[in-house]
């Protein structure tokens, strides 16, 4: 974690996991998160039926209340979706009618909200190892954990030039129209994209010289306890259960 | 016997940069030999050379008698253990147990377990097996990937500049560690008063090698050293003022432990008493002629 002060206030930028421990959901086994809010998303976005979609959109606030991952943190990141959301509801409401585009907002916005507090409640290592023991291609999995890699040292990298350029004074940036703000800010990307991949060679070589050919799994694994399995059942029974009342097997 | 022999050895990168230029050099099996050189001599492309990462270049490269080259670079590697500068390019599980398992399960190696704890054990860091490393102090991590190579069992340890960064205690552990590993290591650094705790011999590199000796050899040759960008640790410095004072200094000391072993065997042999010259000095107007000495007061201080 980097963080500096500067007059009257503090910048700390925080790693990508800062949550998954203390999130109720941190000691669970992958696996078994993989499985259950899987499921749940699968269901969600079967679901047609209006009150089964805000049903499931209940289902997912709950879910994400009992998670324990900050509000804050949950909402930050579901904002950085909702234009994307918005849009596609927007485009139903216009074409489709009222209630279509409501329930795109709601269903999208619950498999959102699941997906957000199992990436948040789990180390995104974890997450992987767990995607590979549930027989996801190495080739996906290892991808995934290099490219994790390799976005944690443009994001160091950044977070050093960010730090450097502050402490030097620079103030620019709020404005487009500050054309120096933006050749710094240029230079910046510029330099963040060269140190970082000097970085990814040198760890490329790290993993080479530790006999590292495709595969990157964790040792240690343990089978899914009583707990873990009610977790992923309750969500398969919700998820089953969504699924039922809207192919009106059960009424 | 030889576990690594390199023939003049020349590379250069690819905007026509020459790092290296010429060079041999040969390691016996449990010999410690020092690659001391500035910023850009061409240290950390040496060890990455003999890792396979640098290619192509000419000359010969020989690890445990097998010739290095694009082909052979995977498999010899499992004889090296190449300790990164920033340990963060080589930590890469959510474990530090993770971590120090990585290298043997990707070589499919037997005892995973018990290499595990070995690796733990010799750097001393037992109790961290269930810590998250990017969580750790960077005089831990380093003892963290250091373990990760340990754990590989290797017959070659490359450490690039294994002490910087590091406060001076976590320095001297980590020199110690160093010191007490039984096994072939090439160490490059510019820190010289620690390369004169680990090493049998040093080889001064500036692109090419510039000398080759002990440390010893390497502190009288101050000349060279100077013109290769590196100076003289201070307290090689102070004993060669003591020498030049007439006191007989059997080893000149690079370390400040080598300085307080000589400095009590200094002391043994003078009858318990280390005797200082006191000079009166006066500076006054005028340049050299007016620097004066009163001759004739000296002092002794005794030291038992």
């Amino acid at each position: 974690m980097i963080s500096m002060h500067f007059p009257g206030r503090m910048f700390e930028i925080h790693p990508l996991d800062e949550h998954a421990r203390t999130s109720r959901l941190g000691k669970l086994d992958a696996r078994a998160k993989l499985i259950g809010v899987m499921s749940f998303v699968v269901a969600c976005a079967l679901l047609t039926r209006i009150d089964l979609v805000f049903a499931s959109l209940i289902v997912a606030m709950a879910f994400a209340a009992a998670g324990a991952v900050p509000v804050r943190h949950t909402l930050r990141l579901y904002l950085g979706a909702l234009p994307f959301i918005l849009l596609a509801s927007l485009s139903l409401f216009l074409f489709v009618g009222f209630e279509k585009g409501v329930a795109m907002w709601a269903r999208t916005s619950a498999c959102l909200l699941a997906l957000i507090i199992l990436a948040s409640g789990t180390e995104t290592f974890e997450l992987f190892s767990g995607l590979r023991r549930l027989r996801v291609p190495s080739i996906i999995t290892t991808l995934l954990m290099l490219t994790h890699k390799y976005i944690g040292l443009l994001t160091d990298e950044l977070s050093r030039m960010t730090v450097a350029r502050r402490a030097r004074g620079f103030q620019g940036g709020r404005s487009l129209l500050d054309r120096y703000a933006l050749k710094v800010i240029s230079y910046t990307a510029g330099m963040v994209l060269v140190r970082s991949s000097e970085r990814a060679d040198n760890a490329y070589e790290g993993l080479k010289s530790r006999g590292f050919e495709k595969e990157m799994i964790g040792w240690r694994t343990r089978r899914i306890a009583a707990r873990e399995t009610a977790f992923m059942a309750g969500m398969l029974a919700v998820s089953i259960l969504l699924l039922a009342v809207q192919m009106e097997l059960i009424r | 016997m030889r576990c690594l022999e390199i023939r003049g050895v020349s590379f250069s990168y690819r905007d026509g940069t020459v790092a290296l230029k010429e060079v041999s050099l040969a390691l016996d099996d449990g010999e410690k030999v020092a690659i001391i050189g500035p910023n850009g001599a061409g240290k950390s492309t040496l060890l990455h050379l003999v890792a396979g990462f640098r290619m192509p270049f000419s000359g010969e490269v020989l690890i445990s008698g097998k010739r290095l080259d694009m082909d052979s670079a995977d498999s010899l590697r499992r004889d090296l253990g190449l300790l990164f500068q920033d340990p963060d390019d080589q930590i890469f599980m959510p474990t530090v147990e993770e971590d120090v398992a990585f290298g043997p399960r990707n070589l499919k190696l037997d005892d995973i377990e018990g290499r595990v704890a070995r690796g733990l054990l010799s750097t001393g860091i037992e109790d961290l097996a269930k810590r998250k490393p990017h969580r750790l102090s960077y005089g831990m991590k380093k003892r963290v990937a250091l373990a990760g190579v340990m754990a590989m069992d290797p017959r070659i340890l490359l450490l690039d500049e294994p002490t910087s960064g590091l406060d001076p205690r976590s320095r001297k552990e980590l020199i110690k560690l160093l010191r007490s590993m039984d096994r072939g290591m090439l160490i490059a650094t510019h820190d010289i008063e620690a390369a004169a705790e680990m090493v049998d011999r040093a080889i001064v590199l500036d692109v090419g090698i510039v000398m080759e000796g002990t440390m010893r050899d390497l502190v009288m040759a101050r000349e060279t050293l100077e013109k290769a960008g590196l100076e003289v640790p201070p307290v090689s410095k102070l004993f060669g003022v003591l020498e030049s004072m007439g006191y007989q200094v059997e080893n000149l000391p690079v370390s400040m432990d080598q300085a307080v072993a000589e400095l009590t065997k200094v002391i043994d042999r003078e009858g318990k008493h280390l005797h200082a010259h006191i000079h009166e000095h006066r500076h006054a107007e005028g340049g050299k002629d007016a620097h004066e000495h009163s001759r004739g007061r000296r002092e002794g201080s005794k030291a038992e």
